[in-house]
């Protein structure tokens, strides 16, 4: 069973994957006042079929579904397509979530979720569906904050930071994916390579450092929401 | 006569006949080239050698022979039964009496000697069985150490023990099949008599097909029983030829197995009594969860219910901002209960011994400043400070489970504290441990109340003040969690007048601070 909601044609399209009929009739009401075509599908199985036949723009998959693992979506959706997925789990599942971002979801929201945080999670994931971290000449920038893959400079404002070769190499991770929730696994590859070593238990006193030192640069506090810890998951640069 | 009699008899008569023989030849020098007159009385040192040796009844044997000896081959006539010489009459005669008495005397003694030996050895073969038994977590456990024991000290090849799978309970013992496959293929086992309760073996008849002829062991069995219901047997397997196991290993055997039978009787009986506390505990924890949590569930309930009826009704000439008020409402109950659940959830994950930490390393000021952030709003106004040293090490914690024990510690303080108290959140080195303490200068607890406070649904008896009654979850969850990260939790007085929970956390070592080489990254 899946049916369009009424909405305005020309916003983007979701599709809805939700098991709780009285959780989905909700959201997709609210999201369809906000402007935007939702499809509804309640199984796995359906949710596929809808997303053959609509290509959404963006998908919104609770995890745990009555037919199969919301996960098994999550896969078969990023193998054919870059799609943006957002999932929704239950709180304390950080395994799960975890495993979801792994599989190639964007982001997630934790059960129960207010309609302001959902909104806020849509259109950040959509806006970086198109957007773009780094200028023509390869300088990333996020606020007053520039970084150069190139030359190894940091700067916030006018300032130089002086970051040890791990703390730049976490910093230039995260600032190339500005919006999205990255797992500490991925910033453990990105960093540490596959091989790990006992300082990888450090990653969050090397993301910490990061931030005191970017703190030390910005004494108005403009980048103190900069990088946001995802407890259990990992990290988020705001977007730029 | 069997054949293990027969050998010992044939041995004993070799003995016999080789103290006599020898003795004979020491008389007969005696009497010849020595010249003594009369050497009968040597005889006596044959006969307490074999009392020595084999007991009375080889000593009496004996003498009667040393009498018949000496008669025939040293009194005239020889070779003759006849005596001529009435005094040497006398001479054979005390030669009977004395060899008879001496043999008793001597076997008397030997068998007390042997008596008081063997008793020895069956207390302390007793006593290492009833120290294990006494050391037993649970006797089954138990049971390989005492097999080994009772295998030793009663000459064994092997022993084992079989105890019925519901010992105790209404079952048979089924362990007529012994361990390790081998079915013995003769068996005799203890029973006791009916007049006077004394053991005593029976051999038992088997069926034709397990009887083989070429069978060189026999299992002995002695069963275990408790209240006359047999739940197992001690079973001990000797070569055929030994015979049947002597007094003294019967004995340990029958007073090990009597032993067993009430170790795996206290077993049951204290499983019986856990299980009763379990349940008695369970229908308890219910009560006190139905009683704590029914307030905290209604009231936020209560408000929902009433806050979409006013939503509902069709007759109410709404403003925007009682929508707004309203539809408020209802989203901050719905969060109160979804935190309810959350903390009932954690609870049940605790009990339920499912709590799985992820525990990473983490400064404490930027764990402590996310939950202080996502907290704002529900500590809107109140003074809060936090003071952590700059030099503090790291902490090896699980962010999500400290990020609850934090929520939890600071809503207590939020919920019990007036509204313009003070609340303090700091960090320090404790010993081995890195402790966060959240303090609030609220009216605290009673000192009594201290100790009990994170216990499940434990309240603090609140003088009519009108404050809403906690659940007695928040707390225990906050010790649950922190001592799945290893950690440790307590409550005091705080100086600022109301309560002090410290959490002791793990510390982690420093990071080692790396080159700052910014040349070492060129290859990106």
């Amino acid at each position: 069973m899946s049916d369009r909601a009424p909405g305005s044609p020309d916003g983007p399209t979701l599709l809805l994957v939700e098991d709780d009929e009285g959780t989905r009739r909700e959201v997709a009401r609210n999201l369809a006042a906000h402007g935007y075509r939702v499809v509804e599908a309640a199984t796995a199985a359906q949710a596929l079929v809808a997303w053959e036949r609509d290509r959404p723009d963006l998908l919104l998959v609770d995890l745990g579904l009555p037919d199969r693992d919301g996960i098994s979506v999550v896969r078969r959706v990023r193998r054919e397509g870059t799609t943006p997925i957002l999932v929704v789990s239950a709180r304390g599942d950080e395994q799960v979530k975890v495993g979801a971002l792994e599989a190639g979801a964007d982001d997630y929201v934790t059960k129960p979720f207010g309609s302001a945080e959902l909104h806020a999670r849509i259109r950040a994931v959509l806006r970086r569906a198109g957007g773009q971290a780094a200028d023509p000449v390869g300088v990333i920038h996020n606020g007053t904050v520039s970084l150069d893959p190139l030359s190894h400079q940091v700067h916030v404002g006018d300032h130089s930071l002086a970051l040890t070769p791990r703390e730049f190499r976490i910093l230039e991770v995260l600032l190339r994916e500005p919006g999205r929730l990255v797992t500490r696994g991925r910033i453990l590859r990105a960093v540490w390579g596959e091989a790990y070593q006992d300082q990888d238990h450090y990653i969050h006193v090397y993301v910490s450092q990061v931030r005191r030192k970017i703190a030390a640069l910005d004494p108005d506090g403009l980048l103190r929401d900069l990088i946001l810890a995802e407890p259990g998951v990992g990290y988020r640069v705001r977007a730029a | 006569m069997d054949p293990v009699r027969l050998r010992s008899t044939l041995r004993a008569a070799v003995i016999v006949g080789g103290l006599l023989l020898a003795t004979t030849l020491l008389i007969a020098f005696l009497e010849g080239p020595m010249g003594v007159d009369n050497a009968a009385m040597t005889y006596l040192l044959a006969v307490i050698g074999s009392a020595a040796l084999l007991g009375w009844t080889a000593a009496a044997v004996t003498a009667v022979g040393a009498f018949l000896i000496y008669d025939l081959l040293f009194i005239e006539p020889r070779f003759t039964l006849t005596v001529d010489d009435s005094r040497e009459w006398l001479t054979l005669l005390l030669l009977l009496v004395v060899g008879m008495v001496v043999a008793w005397l001597t076997g008397a003694l030997r068998e007390r000697a042997d008596t008081a030996t063997a008793r020895e050895r069956e207390a302390h073969a007793l006593y290492q069985v009833s120290r294990v038994l006494a050391t037993r977590t649970d006797t089954r456990s138990a049971l390989p150490e005492l097999e080994s024991i009772l295998a030793r000290e009663t000459g064994s090849g092997r022993a084992w023990i079989t105890v019925a799978p519901g010992a105790g309970k209404d079952k048979r013992a089924k362990d007529a099949v012994p361990v390790d496959g081998r079915i013995p293929f003769s068996q005799g086992a203890l029973r006791r008599r009916a007049d006077d309760g004394r053991p005593e073996w029976v051999r038992l008849h088997q069926s034709a097909m397990l009887r083989r002829a070429d069978a060189d062991t026999v299992a002995w069995r002695v069963p275990i029983e408790v209240s006359r219901r047999t739940i197992g047997s001690v079973w001990v397997e000797r070569p055929r030829t030994d015979g049947e196991p002597d007094v003294a290993a019967t004995q340990l055997l029958s007073a090990a197995a009597d032993q067993m039978g009430q170790a795996i009787e206290q077993d049951r009986l204290l499983v019986e009594a856990r299980d009763a506390e379990i349940v008695r505990q369970g229908d308890a924890l219910k009560s006190a969860l139905l009683d704590s949590v029914s307030h905290d569930l209604r009231t936020p309930l209560a408000s929902i219910r009433a806050a979409a009826g006013t939503l509902l009704d069709p007759d109410m000439q709404l403003s925007v901002e009682d929508r707004i008020a309203s539809a408020t409402a209802i989203d901050r109950e719905a969060e109160n209960l979804a935190r309810l659940v959350a903390n009932l959830l954690d609870l049940s994950r605790i009990e339920g011994g499912a709590l799985a930490t992820d525990q990473e390393i983490y400064e404490l000021d930027d764990l402590l400043e996310r939950s202080l952030e996502r907290l704002r709003h529900r500590l809107a106004g109140r003074p809060v400070t936090v003071s952590v040293p700059t030099d503090l090490p790291p902490a090896r914690v699980d962010a999500v489970l400290f990020d609850q024990v934090l929520t939890n510690l600071l809503e207590n303080a939020a919920k019990y504290a007036p509204p313009d108290a003070p609340i303090a959140v700091s960090a320090a080195m404790a010993g081995p441990m890195v402790r966060v303490s959240v303090e609030d200068g609220g009216p605290g607890v009673p000192r009594a109340a201290l100790p009990h406070l994170f216990d499940k649904f434990y309240r603090v008896q609140q003088r009519g003040d009108g404050s809403r009654p906690g659940t007695g979850i928040g707390l225990a969850v906050v010790r649950g969690l922190t001592e799945a990260m290893g950690g440790s939790v307590s409550a005091r007085r705080s100086d600022l007048g109301g309560l002090a929970v410290d959490i002791d956390l793990p510390v982690a070592p420093r990071l080692e601070s790396e080159p700052m080489a910014m040349a070492d990254l060129a290859r990106v």
